[in-house]
């Protein structure tokens, strides 16, 4: 923990491993009495990504309404509360299985179970959670919660946050809550669940957390297409909206395709053996041409398992969204943020969302923020947005994490108020 | 009644078409579909637009009157009753499809849009509107937001939450908002997802964008006929449990088959049946059949004395018929019901659905029970007439010990229809004091002064001084004051 602290350019004051919802509880109040920052955390990845690690400075009202919102770095250094270091509450040891009925398809387990070892113990009874968002596959649970984002099976599965059933969090004041349930339908009272679904260890740290599974399905098979990079997002734009329903549809460019193009369209078919037959033939058809590849069953899941993984240890990560009948503008952005990044980029056209990595070499990093804020610019004019979740500290502090809030009117720092009125942990997002 | 001046201002703003405030044109506007609980509205407005709704919004809070958003009225859980003399602002007449995006599957519209209507209206996209609550030909979108609502086919689904990518709010002091929109990648907290099923305590919904599905190219019905209920219980866990996942999974069970058959709603079902589980698969046509061949062994194995299946339309929606039509049919057999919606872990089903059946008979009480089982989203319906005190009371004890053994299962108080009115004395049954006061938190985030649908969700607070002016009854008072309901 304390190493990926500091590979997000936090020195942390300590790090805190507490075993239960009250240590948890004591960890924030004692936090909150020292006035220092409280960062929680799963196994450390995301620290220092989206505004977690590095602040805009204690008592600062979140900056609601300012461009580049609450989650700007830099304005008062690095480091979190501007006099002292931050603390880390690291979930790791709050990784029980609490309640794992199969017939059910729910699960209650401590937020820091790695989300590895939860495919592990669901694996056996043929069940699964579908998160396929970015470190999805290594990180723990409550981060991915915490962190609220989806990957490509979201428009089959429902994205992370239709699948959070209950959640236990202690908030930044200190308080034990337990929000939702374990039952697959629940509309008792407000919907506290989604809220922290996404909010980014700014209102609480989530200690418990209940989830909807899903039957592994009987057949997982992956076509991957070849060509060019016009002709693949086009090939990609014709599948999602083909009557034929697919699990994911991705463009991968360069090499990590795996076809000797310079892309490839990636389209996973999930389902009963017969279903996804039918699909397969009905989607070769249409595209005219038998794919390059075909995956099936581990080598599917093993592909897949590769692309959640693909940001791991970029020195930049970031993500552009906007609606899917705009991937070819979304792409054409991302490359070039891609290329002043020395990097490459891996789109979603289900959802219209193009993640870059870049590892940054030697480059300009003065080049980078300014192509960035063009490209947020950019996405902006066309609705969409873009927003960073790794990136050296100089070129976070010029670009902003999120670039700032809509016109909420003022219920995000309201919102943050409540759970969190000294600002104790995380500040809030965006 | 509402002051002159208001009566005036709201002229003004909607035109004398948009304003209601005789007395006996209010009446429609004293209940939802939960008769039991009814009260005058001071008045109904009836905007047109986003700007109209802010400016009602705007004049009725200076002159100090609470104010109840209202869709099609359909709710079951008093969430639409105006207490305290409220001013209803009614979204009948904000009723525009604005857009269908059908390249990026998605959909903006006004909030009094029938949700029946949007899929009707996505269908020649080949797209539909996924959450399907029963009364879809009647209820809004709007108040599925206010709701998140369900339906038979969330099973597979999800409810409406999942859909609703973006929304116009106006709030109670009259500001306009944007939370989400094309899509749902936008940073910050999940403003949407919070208010969606908030049941008009946080604002107003005045545009509402969704996501739209590819309409399903084949469907698979089976109608499983039991002698046991538990047995019907048991199949649709043993289904789950072999990893099919079907789109619908309902239990009407033998009161209910035997009110439907009683009535002109006769579906066909055997009066004799203790359970009828209605089955449903959609999606590509290549598999269906043997996943539906698989749930037929599944319930013949559990005890099922015959399954059915439909070969066309015509015969799926006489399998449908006795599942949409039981509360109609049940309104014929007795002047009085009562609607209950937990929702218990399924594998508790068998267990539930017994122990529901010995607090009827020992209170002496007809409960009859049509869910979404699938889900574990249980509607035990209590028959009662209200002209009878002793058999009330019965009702009242009958209702709280069925809503115990849910939540002591694991479950909750509602899984579709909201707490409203209607179940707001029960949150304290699964949370706690701190839980109770965060939502009253979050609900004065959106609302300072308590102006939108005071009086409904949350229990009121420990200081009375907090709370004055809204009365605290106890869950019975209500349904013996209030006027027997029109017969159905």
């Amino acid at each position: 923990m304390s190493e990926a602290a500091l590979a997000a350019g936090i020195a942390p004051d300590r790090v805190l491993l507490p075993e239960s919802v009250e240590e948890v509880q004591a960890v924030v109040l004692e936090a909150g009495e020292a006035g220092t920052r409280l960062l929680p955390a799963g196994r450390g990845t995301w620290l220092g990504a989206g505004g977690w690690g590095v602040d805009p400075g204690r008592g600062d009202p979140d900056g609601e309404g300012q461009p580049g919102g609450g989650g700007e770095p830099g304005s008062d250094g690095r480091q979190g509360g501007g006099t002292d270091s931050p603390r880390i509450a690291g979930t790791e040891r709050l990784d029980a299985v609490h309640h794992y009925e199969p017939a059910d398809l729910t699960l209650t387990a401590g937020a820091g179970i790695g989300l590895d070892h939860l495919a592990r113990v669901l694996e056996p009874n043929g069940q699964w959670l579908p998160f396929d968002g970015p470190a999805c596959d290594t990180g723990t649970l409550g981060a991915a919660v915490a962190s609220g984002v989806s990957g490509p099976l979201s428009s089959r599965y429902g994205a992370t946050r239709d699948n959070v059933l209950g959640l236990e969090v202690v908030t930044g004041d200190g308080r034990i809550l337990r929000i939702g349930g374990r039952v697959v339908k629940n509309v008792a009272g407000y919907d506290l669940v989604r809220l922290f679904t996404g909010s980014r260890g700014s209102l609480g740290v989530i200690t418990r957390v209940s989830v909807r599974l899903f039957p592994r399905p009987e057949s997982d098979v992956t076509l991957l297409f070849g060509g060019d990079a016009a002709g693949a997002v086009a090939a990609a734009r014709r599948v999602c909206t083909h009557e034929v329903p697919v699990a994911a549809v991705e463009v991968i460019e360069g090499d990590e395709g795996g076809v000797g193009r310079a892309a490839a369209v990636a389209v996973r078919l999930l389902g009963g053996v017969d279903e996804v037959d039918e699909s397969r033939a009905r989607i070769v058809a249409a595209a005219g041409a038998e794919p390059s590849a075909a995956l099936e069953g581990g080598e599917s899941r093993a592909f897949h398992g590769r692309r959640i993984g693909w940001e791991a240890g970029a020195a930049v990560v970031a993500r552009l969204a906007a609606l899917p009948d705009r991937l070819a503008e979304t792409l054409e952005c991302a490359r070039a943020v891609a290329a002043l990044a020395g990097g490459a980029t891996s789109a979603d056209a289900l959802q219209g969302v193009v993640r870059v990595k870049g590892s940054c070499p030697g480059g300009d990093l003065a080049a980078l923020a300014e192509g960035l804020l063009r490209g947020r610019r950019e996405m902006a004019a066309a609705g969409g947005t873009l927003t960073l979740s790794q990136a050296p500290a100089e070129v976070a502090a010029r670009v902003g994490w999120t670039g700032g809030g809509g016109e909420e009117g003022g219920l995000t720092s309201r919102i943050k108020a409540l759970f969190d009125p000294d600002s104790t942990l995380a500040p809030s997002c965006p | 009644m509402i002051p002159k001046a208001l009566a005036v201002s709201l002229t003004g703003i909607c035109g004398s078409d948009g304003v209601i405030a005789d007395r006996d044109r209010l009446l429609v506007y004293e209940s939802d579909a939960l008769t039991a609980y009814r009260h005058r509205p001071g008045a109904v407005v009836l905007p047109r637009t986003t700007d109209e709704v802010r400016r009602a919004v705007q004049a009725i809070t200076r002159h100090g009157l609470p104010i109840v958003p209202r869709g099609a009225g359909t709710g079951l859980s008093g969430g639409a009753v105006p207490l305290g003399g409220a001013v209803v602002i009614g979204t009948a007449r904000m009723n525009r499809i604005l857009s269908i995006d059908a390249a990026n599957r998605r959909a903006v519209l006004q909030p009094g849009v029938i949700n029946a209507e949007l899929s009707a209206a996505a269908a020649p996209h080949g797209l539909y509107y996924a959450p399907d609550p029963s009364s879809q030909t009647a209820c809004t979108i709007g108040g599925n937001v206010a709701e998140n609502s369900g339906g038979p086919h969330c099973l597979k689904y999800g409810v409406t939450s999942r859909y609703v990518t973006g929304l116009t709010v106006v709030l109670a002091d009259g500001s306009v908002v944007r939370l989400g929109g094309q899509g749902r990648e936008a940073p910050g907290y999940d403003l949407v997802g919070l208010f969606v099923g908030s049941e008009g305590c946080f604002g107003i919904a005045t545009e509402v964008e969704v996501g739209l599905l590819p309409v399903p190219e084949g469907v698979r019905t089976l109608l499983g006929i039991f002698d046991r209920i538990e047995d019907a219980g048991r199949a649709v866990s043993d289904i789950v449990s072999a990893g099919l996942l079907p789109a619908a999974m309902e239990i009407i069970d033998g009161p209910t088959i035997r009110a439907v058959e009683d009535s002109v709603f006769a579906a066909g079902y055997p009066t004799d049946a203790e359970a009828a589980l209605v089955i449903e698969f959609d999606g590509l046509e290549a598999g269906l059949d043997a996943e539906a061949a698989r749930a037929a062994e599944f319930c013949r194995r559990a005890g099922a004395r015959e399954v059915r299946s439909a070969k066309d339309e015509e015969e799926r929606l006489a399998l449908w018929k006795g599942r949409k039509k039981a509360f109609g049919a049940m309104g014929r057999i007795a002047p009085d019901l009562l609607v209950q919606d937990a929702t218990v872990p399924r594998t508790t089903l068998p267990a539930i659905l017994k122990g529901i059946s010995e607090i009827g008979k020992r209170y002496g009480l007809v409960v009859a029970n049509v869910f979404h089982a699938g889900d574990g989203n249980l509607h035990p319906n209590i028959l009662f007439d209200r002209r009878d005190e002793a058999e009330l009371e019965r009702v009242e004890r009958a209702s709280k010990e069925i809503m115990q053994i849910c939540v002591d299962s694991g479950g909750t108080i509602t899984g579709e229809h909201g707490v409203g009115l209607d179940k707001k004395h029960h949150m304290p049954l699964i949370y706690g004091q701190a839980e109770l006061d965060t939502m009253w938190g979050i609900r004065r985030v959106f609302d300072p002064g308590d102006v939108l649908n005071p009086g409904k969700v949350l229990p009121e607070e420990t200081d009375p001084a907090a709370r004055a002016g809204w009365g605290d009854g106890a869950v019975g008072e209500d349904l013996a004051a209030a006027p027997a309901p029109a017969p159905a």
